[in-house]
């Protein structure tokens, strides 16, 4: 069983080669091939979690890179964390495929969507079941390039392509930092596999600890959109929806978090750099969920929503064995919730005209109910409504941050998580009341193409996996607590789940603490946007208007108090975030293409220019070695 | 008279032709400039034959001889071809491939 | 003095050959010097095809006698051509000389299928009559005869011969004999294009200039170090380092010219002025004959030399040549960003890869050298395609080299899309291709040899040359084609298998490379 679980990533990947070598022929048939794979590798994927006892067990499939020092073999290793992972993505990822049968099929070139659809599984099952960090190096790279295929989806847009470039470059920063890593366990432990790297790791000197641990970091942040490098991931959402659901939420931008978690024996033995990814996940979170309250685009919103809800996962992976199952904990649940929440938006987009502005929605709850109830379901579980699958893995991340031994520590990272969710609560309630409530604002309006918006439910393909998603939303988080099954399930990869005792907080006072938090999230934006018009185009910020504004609504105080600082604050960073993080990469981009358009002259065609660049190099050449011989 | 002369003399007629390459702009002198050079090297050969005792360096030296013959043979083939297509012989004037 | 003068009645004494270690450049030089035969005595229409099955003969025949030498080749390689009393020959045989030999020919199989490709313009890619004056009315009649100067394969088997001589030499005085019989053909091959006459000349008389001007360098080097070692046996140089009463300077001077040499024809930074230029130039089938064979020929006596002869120097020369890989990784990677030539910001990519094979070749461990041998073997065959691919696009000027061109090529012909998109992936060193697994080994034992530095500058440096190989990437998925740009031709068997062996090999050593690199590190330098 376990020694054939080659299969997973083998269905896939002849899915993937299928239906981009055979070409037109295969487009009949060719996006349900792409289903049947992914889910013959789910219903595999079952049958090996009942048949594993979720202890390692590696198989070497063959010797990759033998040379003379260095050994890596290509191998899978089947244990309690990957087989987690091999059913979400395959299990999320198989719904998501079913969805895309309707979302995409005006497309004319859906069987090649479908054909990187399979490739990205391919490549996300290599990175989650290789036993090796070059294995996962190859499924990181794999991943990377079926995103960026898949952003740049709609080709005829420029945005799309910008999209696409960006991505690739940040996540390029994040892969040298991989790669170095890499390079130095192999230095420090002779080794790349998990085993023998998680074995040795205890006599490596803490300072190569530290630098092994920093730069895993940056990987995990150019993947999974973490600060400072967060400004892909929003912007990935030029890509088809069902791409922004299975990789942008789901599956692909967790890797950082599966990253870190998998290495939990190098961190374990680094506390420096444990603190290093609390900050980050604790600053990201807030970050994310600030920007969050900015946007209209209801995609974008929800991109800011993953950035923020990944921060919370890495809070709780760099808590270190209070906080490893919890982090998978939440990520498990913000699969279902935020992949629903996507198709959800989806099928809104679909409906109408492939709008994003919720300026332009209102009142939808009418014409599309299913899509309505079941997002109303994953908004529910993300803001961390009692008993939703985000109200037990999100709590228990709060906890687990206000349970640290170090009181400030336990304060500022405990706080920064429980502001964090009510703003999460308060821009979550912006984007269902202006999406679903309120006055229907799209009657007078016309869609970009010139069309009028007739919006309506989407086909059963597309309503069904909403539902079953819907259904985890609601349920996942309960099942994975009872008993403490989860933690239980992951004890042989990730060590046992200490529970956190003491803290700053009392444990039972949590709930409650975040519940209350997030409903005065609820209020005031029920205070904000639920209770007055919604302006369909964005009102200019002039000092008259906005007082206007406040008398006409008499609600001066609440403004002043609540709205116009937040206002203030997430434009702020907003623009930070465009001008300064996205500012460095581009001029980055532009000192190097700029320095390389002056340079190029220097190549002037002239032979006699060249013979004499040679001279100088020789001199040059001759010069060092001479004074390094007698200096 | 000691052999270092004839070294510095080699030496110094390496550098004419390499200055020589730098400055001319005949493809033709150019390419005799570097054909100083390479003399100019058999010199220094030799005379370290002569300073080491052997003949390795003068076998050396009509190895170059040969070569340098056969490079002149590809070289002016190839000058001439440009000269009848550009009517000059200026390296300057080849300078379409450029940045 | 001269006690090697013959006595009386003193036979002269034949160095030994072992003639079944060297009988694969035998081949390759014998096959050549009947093509020349054959170029003098058969009428002009038989001459291309007599050629091309003589020097497909020829190289599968030294690739058979390799196979067979392989098979029982003692262990330690040998040195051949040895004088009487000598310890060490001309020639040495041995893992890393054998396995050059083998890619050489590989390589050199594939660039010869392009040269000889007639399928893609009619007649092939070169002029029937490189004597005539260009711009003229005889040249432009020259487009339509379907007929090409076929000495260029003697020139190329002459070409490979030198390469594999050189990559085997074992003093310096065979080495530079070996890199003039492998530079003079290369010069007169990149003036024979068809089409752009002039910019061919050009890039013929700069690469031939700057050759000879490099190569003079190189004596200088040799020179001087035989007056310090009093040999040019490599061997001899690295003992008379350890025990010389000669002047130090003339050590280093040397050892710096000889250095320059070599790294002029690696293309590597500062020296590299010449490549973009040529490899813009010539006639594409050439360019990548030079950029693989070449390159390879390079680093296989760079190590070499580095290894066997310099290496109790290494000290003093690890600085200079740390420098100068940094500029020529830095100048590919910069350089190469705002290019619109293809073949020309081809020719920046190599010039950075030459940079990462500098890091490999002054890494001398065992991995060091096993590393930068499979990695010289993985780049070459994916130069090969990709210069396959260049010379599929086609316009009513021949080849469409500008990028502008390019755009939308997806559309068109999805295919050669695909092929291209992979190859400028591995150059990139994306995982599961044979440029990923060429980097991974080189660096990994660069950096296991104290290197940290010059790891963290190549990684950064091969993260931003990826850009510019995903800008061709965007222009062709994410662009609309131009209204009257190029059609992708339908290549001939020839180009078809060209391309196929380069992309298949790519993609066979990103996946099972274990072969190539056991064999790669099955033995060092004999000494």
């Amino acid at each position: 069983m376990i020694a054939s679980s080659w299969l997973l990533v083998a269905f896939p990947a002849l899915g993937a080669l299928i239906l981009l070598a055979g070409g037109r022929r295969t487009d009949a048939w060719g996006h349900l091939l792409g289903c049947a794979t992914v889910l013959a590798s789910f219903a595999y994927g079952v049958a090996l979690f009942f048949a594993s006892d979720g202890k390692p067990t590696d198989t070497t499939l063959y010797s990759w890179m033998p040379v003379a020092d260095l050994q890596v073999d290509l191998g899978l290793r089947i244990d309690a964390l990957s087989l987690v992972f091999v059913l979400l993505i395959t299990g999320v990822g198989s719904l998501i495929h079913i969805y895309a049968i309707g979302y995409m099929s005006d497309d004319t070139d859906r069987r090649r969507f479908f054909g990187y659809f399979n490739l990205f599984v391919t490549a996300m099952l290599i990175l989650v079941l290789g036993d090796n960090f070059v294995s996962l190096y190859l499924g990181w790279e794999g991943v990377g390039l079926a995103s960026y295929l898949l952003i740049g989806w709609y080709q005829w847009k420029p945005s799309a392509a910008t999209a696409a470039k960006k991505a690739f470059i940040m996540n390029r920063v994040g892969d040298v930092g991989l790669a170095l890593a890499i390079f130095l366990m192999w230095k420090h432990i002779g080794s790349v596999s998990y085993t023998e790297v998680f074995a040795g790791i205890g006599d490596v000197d803490s300072g190569v600890i530290l630098a092994i641990g920093l730069l895993l970091l940056l990987g995990a942040c150019g993947k999974s959109g973490q600060f400072p490098l967060q400004a892909w991931l929003p912007d990935a959402m030029e890509g088809p929806t069902p791409v922004s659901a299975l990789i942008h939420a789901a599956t692909m931008v967790t890797a950082g978090v599966y990253l870190i978690a998998r290495a939990n024996p190098i961190y374990n033995a680094t506390p420096n750099a444990q603190l290093a990814v609390v900050i980050i996940g604790a600053f990201t979170l807030l970050l994310g969920a600030i920007i969050g309250c900015a946007y209209d685009d209801i995609k974008k919103v929800l991109a800011y929503s993953t950035v923020s809800q990944i921060g919370y996962m890495m809070l709780a992976v760099g808590l270190g064995p209070i906080g490893y199952a919890l982090g998978i904990m939440h990520l498990l649940t913000h699969g279902f919730f935020k992949a629903g929440l996507f198709l959800g938006a989806g099928s809104v987009m679909h409906g109408m005209n492939d709008e994003v502005d919720m300026r332009k929605f209102g009142g939808l709850w009418r014409t599309m109910p299913i899509t309505f109830v079941t997002f109303g379901i994953g908004y529910l579980a993300l803001i961390g409504f009692p008993f939703s699958a985000g109200y037990f893995s999100k709590d228990a991340i709060i906890a687990a941050a206000f349970a640290q031994e170090e009181t400030w520590r336990a304060w500022v990272f405990g706080g920064a998580a429980v502001l964090g969710a009510g703003l999460t609560a308060f821009y979550m309630t912006r984007l269902m009341l202006m999406t679903f409530f309120g006055k229907r604002r799209w009657t007078e309006l016309k869609s970009e193409d010139g069309r009028d918006f007739h919006p309506h439910e989407s086909p059963p393909v597309m309503t069904i996996p909403m539902m079953i998603l819907a259904i985890g939303s609601a349920g996942a988080g309960a099942f994975f607590v009872f008993n403490g099954q989860l933690a239980e399930w992951l004890a042989p990869s990730l060590g046992a789940l200490q529970e956190a005792e003491h803290g700053v907080v009392p444990h039972s006072a949590v709930p409650f603490i975040v519940v209350g938090i997030s409903a005065l999230g609820v209020l005031l934006a029920w205070l904000i946007f639920g209770r007055r018009e919604i302006a369909v185009e964005r009102q200019p910020v002039g000092a008259v208007v906005r007082a206007a504004r406040s008398d006409l609504y008499g609600n001066a105080l609440n403004e002043a108090v609540f709205a116009r600082p937040g206002t203030w604050l997430s434009r702020a960073l907003v623009y930070v975030d465009n001008k300064g993080v996205d500012g460095f990469v581009n001029g980055l981009a532009a000192l190097l293409g700029g320095s390389s358009g002056r340079l190029r002259r220097l190549q002037t065609g002239f032979v006699r220019s060249y013979a004499l660049s040679m001279l100088v190099g020789s001199f040059l050449l001759v010069g060092l070695l001479l004074m390094v011989r007698f200096a | 008279m000691t052999p270092t002369y004839y070294l510095l003399l080699s030496a110094l007629l390496f550098a004419i032709g390499a200055v020589g390459v730098l400055v001319r702009r005949n493809a033709i002198v150019v390419f005799m400039c570097i054909e100083l050079m390479l003399n100019s090297v058999n010199l220094s050969l030799v005379t370290f034959a002569r300073i080491n005792g052997e003949l390795d360096g003068q076998v050396m030296a009509f190895f170059v001889m040969v070569v340098a013959a056969a490079e002149v043979v590809v070289g002016l083939a190839i000058i001439m071809a440009i000269f009848r297509a550009r009517r000059s012989a200026s390296v300057d004037d080849t300078n379409l491939l450029k940045y | 003095m001269p006690q090697q003068f013959l006595a009386q009645g003193e036979q002269l004494q034949v160095p030994a050959i072992d003639f079944a270690a060297v009988l694969p450049i035998l081949i390759v030089f014998g096959a050549a010097s009947i093509g020349v035969l054959l170029e003098a005595f058969l009428p002009k229409h038989q001459r291309w095809s007599s050629q091309i099955a003589l020097s497909l003969t020829g190289i599968v025949g030294a690739g058979i006698a390799l196979a067979a030498y392989i098979s029982d080749a003692p262990e330690g390689g040998i040195t051949t051509f040895m004088a009487q009393g000598a310890t060490t020959g001309a020639i040495a045989v041995d893992t890393p000389a054998l396995f050059l030999w083998g890619t050489l020919l590989a390589l050199g199989l594939a660039s010869l299928l392009m040269i000889g490709d007639r399928s893609l313009e009619p007649g092939g890619a070169f002029i029937s009559q490189a004597g005539l004056q260009s711009g003229g009315l005889q040249t432009r009649e020259q487009a339509n005869v379907t007929g090409m100067q076929t000495e260029i394969f003697p020139l190329t088997l002459f070409a490979l011969g030198g390469m594999m001589t050189f990559v085997a030499a074992n003093d310096l005085l065979t080495m530079f004999i070996a890199l003039e019989v492998l530079s003079l053909p290369l010069y007169l091959m990149a003036g024979l294009a068809r089409r752009r006459r002039l910019l061919s000349q050009e890039a013929a008389v700069k690469y031939f200039l700057l050759g000879a001007f490099a190569s003079a360098f190189f004596l200088y080097g040799v020179a001087l170090l035989y007056g310090y070692a009093g040999s040019v046996k490599l061997a001899e140089i690295a003992a008379a380092t350890a025990g010389s009463s000669a002047s130090d300077t003339l050590l280093y001077a040397g050892i710096g010219l000889v250095v320059v040499g070599l790294l002029f024809k690696g293309s590597v930074g500062p020296f590299h002025t010449w490549t973009p230029d040529v490899y813009q130039g010539a006639p594409t089938p050439v360019t990548g004959f030079m950029a693989a064979c070449t390159k390879v020929a390079a680093f296989g006596g760079m190590l070499r030399v580095l290894t066997v002869a310099f290496e109790p120097a290494s000290w003093e020369w690890e600085v200079p040549l740390w420098l100068i890989a940094v500029i020529s990784m830095a100048i590919g990677a910069i350089f190469g960003l705002t290019q619109r030539d293809l073949k020309r910001m081809i020719a920046y990519s190599s010039i950075a890869h030459a940079g990462f094979l500098v890091v490999g070749a002054m890494t001398l461990t065992e991995d060091g050298l096993s590393s930068t041998l499979f990695y010289l073997l993985a780049y070459g065959f994916t130069t090969i395609a990709v210069f396959g691919v260049i010379s599929l696009v086609r316009d009513a000027n021949g080849e469409a080299t500008d990028l502008s061109s390019w755009a939308g090529l997806a559309k068109r012909s999805p295919l050669v899309a695909g092929v291209f998109t992979f190859l400028l992936l591995a150059l990139a060193g994306i995982p599961l291709t044979s440029g990923f697994i060429g980097k991974f080994a080189v660096f990994s034992a660069a950096l296991a040899d104290g290197n940290a530095a010059l790891v963290v500058i190549a990684l950064v440096a091969s993260a931003v040359a990826a850009f510019f190989y995903l800008r061709v990437v965007v222009l062709m998925y994410f662009s609309e084609p131009a209204a009257e740009g190029p059609a992708v031709t339908v290549p001939g068997a020839f180009t078809t298998a060209a391309i196929t062996l380069g992309t298949a090999a790519t993609l066979v050593l990103g996946i099972v490379p274990a072969f190539a690199l056991n064999w790669a590190s099955a033995g060092g330098f004999v000494p």
